[in-house]
């Protein structure tokens, strides 16, 4: 049967995380860039194996916290001093009120942090996803058990089906296996 | 690994300044004792309970490392343990603190039916269990600093690991009743100043202060030695957690301080705002202001920073302000008890950091040079070198 299929990658499987790591590390100095590794469990130290740097992620969230503490400072500040400027439990209609809003503050600023980390989480994963070609791969199903999968994609510039196929095979990788889309 | 000695007996400049500035403070305290002894009593309380938080500390930290398991900081514990086992000698400040109690605690003085607000707490406040109760302090604390270095050197020597269960039995005991130590010492020598006034919080407030103060200590430390040429074992990545911890206590520093501030400014009730009252009079007013950007609002951006946590240069400048801010945080605690009207530096507060600091600084540097300068035979010590975070 002719297969009309396009190719997602090249798939190999290694036998414990520290192979797993090892051919990650030889990967990343190989100059691939469109790859990933899955395993049943996180590899301390994969993120510098695999050359991935720093995350944007502290990033959104710092902005996320910002707008909640901004929006706080809005939302106490003009009703409480500027709109209704109402005289409350006998505290002053100044600043020097400030440490009643204080809570909200805080509070408002962990919320829009932390909305900001779960929704950035999703958007830099790309979750939720329905489908992915890594699954037609029969082996692939053991990676929530006891496989360790590493999977060039065919969308690397440096992907070649035979010259990819033989450098996995070179650093350790078992059944390299071409997955289609 | 290679055994590291810090070599004490070369240490030359740190000791000649150190015995100069500690004679010179000692010198400024007896002077000060025959002129002005209220102002060196509350001198001395500021500067012994400085040091003691720094100590103590120290020791919670190591009481956390075991009672954890904890890998990452086995390099640096025994700094922290050379620091913890002062707190014998720190306790010795106490003796001038018990001598002019009379004019340091003002429920000292008072016979029992003059004042029935004392005489309700006379179960608590009353010589004897005063008394009573600072020695169990002192028993609790240098009991637990000194089991734990002994049984971490003893390690170093014949290599048992079943020396690091009884370290985790140890520490596991040793939180509650340090805890406890730490509370009930607060509530003893500085909320006792005002024996009106009280605050739920105000045990935590003081540990929250000795906890990140001490590891900011650590990272001074740390980085001194390592400028000497020792403990180059310790990357980048353990300053990072160091860096972590002090962004962490910094954070939960305020958070203390603002809880017990909010709730008795927002209730507004005579018996409780005496304290913040009493600290927002005049020039106290801006030191107060000082202390809350200095100890939390400067440093908490700073440490936010990844790149800063791990640049020993950096982090070491803030961890030195935090030292000092914890010292501000000390003195607008006991102070205002004195000086009243506002803010009025004294030459002996700077003699009684002085004597208090020199001394605990030199045994603290000859006992650095008497053991391993990292706990070379601790099963996680490889851990702790291929630290990754």
């Amino acid at each position: 049967m002719p297969e009309y299929r396009k190719i997602h990658g090249l798939g190999a499987e290694f036998p414990t995380a520290a192979a797993l790591f090892h051919a990650a590390e030889k990967t990343r100095d190989k100059g691939f860039k469109r790859w990933d590794v899955h395993s049943p469990f996180p590899i301390h130290g994969m993120d510098q194996a695999m050359g991935l740097g720093k995350s944007w992620l502290s990033a959104v969230v710092l902005l996320g916290g910002l707008t909640g503490l901004f929006t706080a400072v809005v939302l106490e500040g003009y009703p409480s001093l500027i709109e209704y400027p109402v005289v409350v439990h006998g505290k002053p209609v100044t600043w020097a009120t400030v440490p009643a809003f204080f809570p909200i503050f805080f509070e408002l600023t962990i919320l829009f942090s932390a909305f900001s980390a779960v929704g950035a989480l999703l958007v830099f994963n790309q979750l939720p996803k329905w489908y992915h070609p890594l699954f037609n791969w029969e082996r692939f199903t053991r990676v929530t058990d006891d496989g360790f999968f590493l999977v060039i994609e065919a969308r690397d510039p440096k992907f070649s089906e035979a010259s990819t196929r033989q450098f996995l095979e070179e650093i350790g990788g078992m059944h390299v296996t071409l997955v289609h889309d | 690994m290679q055994p590291e000695v810090f070599d004490s007996k070369h240490a030359g400049i740190p000791y000649l300044i150190l015995a100069a500035t500690g004679v010179a403070g000692i010198v400024g305290c007896v002077i000060g004792a025959m002129m002005d002894g209220r102002q060196l009593a509350f001198s001395w309380l500021f500067a012994f309970i400085y040091f003691f938080t720094l100590c103590a500390g120290c020791l919670f930290w190591i009481l956390v490392h075991h009672a954890t398991d904890a890998a990452w900081s086995v390099l640096v514990r025994r700094v922290l343990e050379n620091v913890a086992s002062l707190i014998p000698v720190c306790f010795l400040g106490i003796i001038p603190v018990l001598i002019y109690a009379p004019f340091l605690f003002h429920w000292w003085n008072l016979a029992p039916g003059e004042d029935p607000l004392l005489d309700a707490k006379r179960g608590y406040l009353n010589h004897t269990f005063f008394i009573v109760r600072t020695l169990l302090y002192f028993f609790i604390l240098s009991g637990v600093a000194l089991v734990l270095k002994r049984l971490s050197t003893r390690q170093d020597g014949d290599g048992n690991t079943w020396n690091s269960v009884y370290m985790r039995k140890i520490a596991v005991a040793g939180i509650p009743l340090f805890a406890l130590s730490l509370t009930f010492g607060a509530f003893d020598w500085l909320m006792g100043l005002d024996y009106h006034w009280f605050s739920t919080m105000w045990g935590v407030y003081i540990f929250a202060g000795a906890a990140g103060s001490s590891m900011s200590l650590l990272v001074l430390l740390v980085t001194g030695l390592r400028r000497k040429g020792y403990l180059s074992c310790v990357t980048m990545e353990h300053y990072h957690i160091m860096g972590k911890l002090m962004l962490a206590f910094c954070v939960f520093w305020a958070y203390i301080g603002f809880s017990q501030y909010m709730l008795i400014w927002y209730a507004d009730m005579p018996e409780e705002t005496s304290y913040f009252l009493r600290r927002n009079v005049a020039s106290w007013n801006a030191l107060s202001i000082f202390l809350v950007c200095g100890r939390f609002f400067i440093p908490f951006p700073l440490l936010l920073l990844q790149g800063l946590k791990k640049n020993p240069k950096h982090l070491c400048m803030v961890a030195g302000w935090i030292v000092f801010m914890q010292a501000v945080d000390m003195y607008i605690i006991v102070m205002p008890m004195l000086h009243q009207r506002g803010f009025r530096p004294h030459i002996l507060d700077l003699c009684t950091l002085a004597a208090i600091g020199s001394v605990l600084g030199l045994l603290f540097l000859k006992g650095l040079g008497k053991y391993n300068l990292i706990p070379l035979r601790d099963p996680r010590l490889k851990e702790s070198l291929e630290l990754t975070n």
